[in-house]
């Protein structure tokens, strides 16, 4: 039996895994909380924007690293593989979302000629499907999430990717840190509704960190008893200080402290503004960190 | 239609990497890059004194439940009627899907350098002309015109040993079923169409 270090999805991969998670996760928060809270549209058509860019730049790193991205429509062809799925996800994230965005610009005085400029029949229509491409492009930001993980997981040979815990945890992962980029967010507005929305973000991203640290348990609990890569692959990742100090520790455990803190005891007040993107920065942090190590941990497992 | 497959013969292969020259000069592949569509892993197993060395020749199993063509979102990779497994340059996006879910390492990139090299060293001969995945074809080219795989054909020790695994009358059909021959990783489902008899 012979491990070795899959060499051939780096750190462009792990961005574009990163993006989607947080971009599909982003746009899939702020949509379902402006429809179920409702909220202030500018932040809301930032929070979009935001997501949209996301996406953009993850699809910009994965077009990046692959020997023909001229080609890439190509990827359309065979829907049993995931890239194939990846795509459409994408796609209709990106119809959903632009569609939703169009009229949420009208909030912005600057940007209002160009969106009085598209005839009133269009942007009827665009108004009358808002809520429509709302669930819709949450529903598409959602697979885009769950897709990172299910792209990954479909390698036989690499024992510690190959399992449906993954998905999982990328997908929970990805929306911590959609959560914390939008409670990043929530600190430069001074909106009166604010104060609520950060604290609904708040929980959320405190819910998503217990469940992502109960599938990390169940994860590598599952890959240490197994006598294959996978149990190479986590011993490689208890041994790599950055993931265990720089994800577990500064990605999951501190943030958690500081929402716990800070939804129990400081009641969200302003004052622990400060706290909250200390918080959403280390989640984000160990959002990436977690996508690198994972990727650096996949093992081949050849039967030579 | 022939169902085409390899065996391996463990028991005879030296080691001489004679089929990695020989598809080297076959199919053009970039050895200036190192990389080699079939290669011949040399392993010492066992533990002291209790040790040997062993020579496995490996290239692709041409699996019949195939990872890398269901993870190939474009439809570069197929499968021919007669059971090959081959990659459309033309069509390959590179984004290395493939690659990742290969279980017997049988693939790599050819990237713009590697056709860069190969035009200078071959001129008007290269073989690939955009950048692709690479891998073993069984070399499809010289089988249709009914000739063995360069590497099956070069090997001095008869360790490669290919034909119709379909036809009862062939030897590798009798080698593949006679109860010695297994495939690697068989766990896996994958079925592949080479088999190995141990040394």
């Amino acid at each position: 039996m012979t491990f070795m270090h899959q060499e051939v999805w780096g750190w462009q991969i792990a961005t574009y895994l990163f993006l989607g998670g947080l971009g599909g996760s982003t746009f899939a928060i702020s949509t379902v909380l402006h429809l179920v809270e409702g909220c202030n549209r500018k932040m809301l058509s930032i929070a979009i924007v935001s997501s949209i860019v996301f996406l953009l730049v993850g699809t910009g790193f994965l077009l990046a690293d692959m020997l023909q991205p001229l080609k890439a429509i190509y990827a359309l062809t065979n829907p049993n593989s995931w890239i194939f799925w990846g795509v459409v996800f994408i796609n209709a994230y990106f119809a959903a979302a632009i569609v939703y965005l169009i009229p949420l610009l009208e909030e912005w005085p600057k940007l209002r000629p160009f969106i009085q400029a598209i005839p009133a029949g269009i942007l009827g229509l665009l108004e009358r499907f808002n809520q429509l491409a709302a669930l819709g492009g949450s529903a598409a930001g959602f697979l885009v999430a769950i897709y990172t993980g299910l792209l990954i997981s479909a390698a036989p040979a690499i024992t510690f990717w190959n399992t449906p815990a993954l998905p999982l945890l990328f997908v929970i992962s990805g929306f911590s840190t959609g959560a914390a980029f939008l409670m990043l967010l929530s600190t430069f507005s001074k909106d009166e509704d604010t104060p609520n929305i950060a604290k609904k973000l708040e929980e959320l991203d405190a819910v998503m960190i217990v469940s992502e640290l109960i599938i990390l348990g169940a994860y590598f609990n599952f890959a240490m008893f197994l006598p294959t890569g996978a149990r190479q692959s986590a011993e490689f990742l208890f041994h790599s200080p950055v993931f265990i100090l720089g994800f577990l520790v500064a990605g999951l455990v501190v943030p958690l402290a500081i929402e716990t803190y800070s939804i129990f005891f400081a009641g969200h007040s302003k004052k622990n503004q400060s706290l909250m993107l200390l918080a959403s920065a280390l989640v984000l942090i160990g959002g990436y960190l977690l996508r690198i190590y994972v990727l650096s941990a996949g093992l081949y497992q050849y039967p030579w | 239609m022939p169902l085409y497959g390899m065996v391996m013969d463990m028991r005879t292969c030296v080691g001489c990497q004679a089929c990695m020259v020989a598809c080297t000069a076959e199919n053009l592949t970039p050895f200036w890059s190192d990389k080699f569509r079939t290669h011949v892993e040399d392993k010492a197993t066992g533990v002291y004194p209790d040790v040997h060395r062993v020579l496995l020749p490996r290239l692709c199993m041409h699996c019949t439940n195939t990872p890398c063509l269901s993870a190939c979102p474009t439809g570069a990779t197929y499968r021919t009627d007669d059971g090959i497994i081959l990659v459309n340059h033309d069509r390959c996006i590179g984004c290395y899907a493939c690659c990742i879910a290969c279980p017997y390492d049988a693939r790599y990139a050819y990237e713009q350098e590697d056709v860069e090299k190969e035009k200078a060293l071959y001129g008007r001969n290269a073989a690939h002309q955009v950048p692709h995945v690479d891998k073993c074809t069984f070399c499809a080219h010289r089988v249709e015109k009914h000739r063995e795989p360069a590497c099956v054909s070069t090997c001095p020790t008869g360790t490669r040993i290919f034909g119709d695994l379909d036809d009862p009358k062939s030897e590798v059909h009798k080698l593949a079923t006679n109860g010695k021959a297994t495939a690697l990783n068989p766990g896996l489902g994958t079925s592949p169409k080479v088999y190995y008899i141990p040394s």
